[in-house]
């Protein structure tokens, strides 16, 4: 793969880490050395684009069944959606799989078609319930989890009476260990403080009979999102990890900041979010088939 | 405060805590159930009461007993909810209670189903329950301008002591969109002690004040009604609002829409001036009282051909805009009804139709 191969690609952000050293390697293999003009080509143009693209864009590796969870409205599908592209793109088997059954709108069932298009193994309810707001499971979904692939993301409805879905599954999370991710945004009510969260936390865990053990950072303000939501809402949630213990796997920006965010501010890798879950006056972006290798 | 994302229903119940209401009496229904969720929440932490009532209809009657008390008082249903509260409605109406009534629709009729639509313009503008009454109905297009709404609704619910209702169709209940809230209502009901039954701790004993809806005198009732047909006459002259789009230009076609249709219709309408065609929008922000004088003067604009009223439902508008179009141009309708919201697609297509 060459150099400019690997820039053009679209998705190549996930592949920069340690591509500095890769260039130090051009370099040398090129008859150069530290000093010479090639490298300082490399080192001024490239390198605070290539700092910010290696430091950061760290790999997201999520493998088996992870749950999907959080308060009401934290952007548990949005992101669910746009972690299994994420990984489709990396050349992982994925399933997702809607187990929303509080919420009558916005839904992963929206974005079937997208997902599906991409290869990407979508699982809903029964045709003939899709519109309904009844608690339906589709029976696929405990097969799911027994057998989850390479990934498996069930995105749950909104706080414990979303999550109480999942005690019905009780049976077959025994065989699994699932990762139980709780996404947060900040800027929303209810967890606009780590108490908040803690709460929302507490009764999922206890509807849902599973442990939360990760956090997902989502803050936003879907289009009027400043860079200073971004850090300010890192912040928040590295917080909160230090305070509860739990990881923080991953924080979220909007495609269209992600090139503004300075990325050393950041010790955890950054999701880039492709919005999916739009009104009916704005379109999806949408998301190149080209991108995907099969 | 700086801006928070929130769902529309979410913002309501806030919209209304901040607006100095702490009484809430509902019932649940898809889509605008997050109302009862979050106030059920939010509302003690506020020193306010939640209560569910055993039915619709109990709620509206819960809300004339509140009302009728002083009371700063509100529901949120949604279109099956507000059919069976319209008995309370021509009640409350009738006894001159300020309250505020959310319809968040959804497909109907009967059941219907739970996804967007606007089929219920009629109940909310012509009647709904018995008898000579009229709601000042307000429809918001954004998360933020229901927000807007609900804050001046119970000011203006004072001002006529009249229900105020907020018609938003399913979208503006679920989606999330940024939000900022506006300074807490400062206005008290000024007039409270001259009719309320809120207690003789503020008046002498020979001034009771009585709350009633039964006029068995014919004349007594033909005056009450004069009486209300009058606050309604005022709220046509005091109270019209709505909104302009792209009507300086010489526009071909004059869209009529509301809520968010109108905002499908404004994209569709930003399209089709990159096509180099003009079109031109008036988006009532009040239903009623109806922009009537406003409608009449763009649809006469000379480079108006035509008036297309774009709703979800099946034209329960159009005889509205015909009214105020008064026969100077024809008017078309376009609409689907359902749930499924019309693309900015679709209507661009429909507008081709009528401007080629």
């Amino acid at each position: 793969m060459t150099l400019q191969g690997i820039i053009s690609t679209k998705s190549g952000y996930f592949y920069f880490r340690g591509l500095s050293p890769w260039v130090h390697h051009f370099c040398l293999t090129f008859g150069s050395n530290e000093d010479s003009d090639l490298t300082h080509i490399f080192e001024s143009g490239l390198s605070r684009w290539i700092r910010c693209l290696s430091k950061q864009l760290v790999k997201i590796q999520l493998k088996g069944v992870v749950v999907i969870v959080g308060n009401y409205g934290s952007g548990k599908t949005e992101v669910a959606i746009n972690l299994a592209v994420y990984h489709k793109r990396a050349g992982i088997d994925v399933r997702i799989a809607d187990l929303d059954v509080v919420n009558p709108y916005f839904r992963t069932r929206e974005a079937k078609g997208p997902l599906s298009n991409l290869g990407i193994d979508v699982v809903l309810p029964p045709k003939q319930y899709l519109q309904a707001d009844l608690p339906i499971l589709s029976p696929e979904v405990a097969g799911s989890i027994r057998q989850p692939g390479e990934l498996t993301l069930l995105d749950v409805g909104g706080d414990d009476a979303g999550a109480t879905i999942l005690a019905s599954l009780e049976n077959e999370f025994k065989a699994t260990s699932p990762r139980v991710l709780q996404v947060i945004n900040p800027l929303r009510p209810f967890t606009e403080t780590h108490q908040g969260c803690l709460k929302v936390r507490a009764a999922i865990e206890s509807a849902s009979k599973l442990t939360v053990n990760g956090l997902i950072g989502n803050a936003n303000l879907i289009d009027d999102t400043r860079l200073d939501d971004i850090y300010d809402g890192y912040r928040f949630v590295s917080e909160l990890s230090e305070h509860s213990g739990l990881p923080l796997e991953l924080i979220t920006a909007g495609r269209a900041l992600l090139p503004s965010l300075d990325m050393d501010r950041f010790a955890c890798p950054v999701l880039p979010i492709d919005r999916q879950l739009v009104p009916p006056w704005q379109k999806p972006v949408e998301f190149d088939q080209a991108d995907i290798s099969g | 405060m700086g801006k928070v994302l929130m769902k529309g229903n979410e913002a309501i119940g806030e919209a209304a805590i901040r607006a100095g209401c702490l009484n809430y009496f509902a019932y649940p229904i898809t889509p605008q159930s997050e109302v009862a969720e979050y106030l059920s929440r939010r509302l003690p932490e506020a020193g306010g009461v939640f209560l569910q009532g055993e039915s619709e209809v109990a709620v509206s009657y819960m809300i004339f007993g509140a009302a009728a008390c002083g009371e700063r008082v509100f529901t949120t249903s949604s279109s099956p909810g507000i059919s069976l509260m319209s008995e309370g409605i021509s009640y409350i109406t009738a006894g001159q209670c300020p309250a505020v009534f959310v319809n968040i629709m959804r497909g109907g009729p009967g059941l219907g189903g739970i996804l967007p639509s606007q089929a219920d313009y009629m109940q909310s503008v012509k009647g709904g329950g018995h008898g000579d009454y009229k709601l000042l109905v307000m429809a918001p297009a954004s998360v933020q301008e229901a927000v807007e709404m609900m804050m001046s609704a119970f000011a203006l619910a004072e001002k006529y002591r009249n229900p105020v209702m907020i018609l938003g169709d399913g979208l503006i209940g679920q989606m999330m969109e940024p939000v900022e809230f506006p300074d807490a209502l400062k206005a008290k009901p000024s007039n409270k002690d001259d009719w309320a039954t809120n207690g003789m701790a503020t008046r002498s004993r020979n001034q009771r004040n009585l709350v009633k809806t039964l006029y068995l005198d014919p004349e007594e009732l033909n005056a009450h009604n004069l009486m209300l047909r009058a606050k309604y006459e005022q709220m046509e002259k005091e109270e019209v609002r709505y909104e302009a789009y792209n009507v300086d230009e010489d526009y071909k076609l004059l869209i009529v829409s509301y809520g968010t249709m109108s905002r499908v219709c404004r994209t569709a309408i930003d399209n089709l001036k990159d096509q180099g065609i003009e079109i031109g929008m008036i988006r009532p922000q009040t239903l009623f009282p109806f922009p009537k004088t406003a409608i009449y003067d763009a649809a006469g604009k000379k480079s108006c051909r035509a008036a297309l009223c774009v709703e979800m439902c099946m034209g329960q508008m159009v005889e509205d805009v015909e009214r105020s179009v008064s026969g100077q141009r024809p008017v078309h309708w376009y609409g689907k009804c359902g749930g499924e919201v019309p693309t900015p697609e679709e209507v661009i297509e429909e507008v081709r139709k009528l401007v080629k």
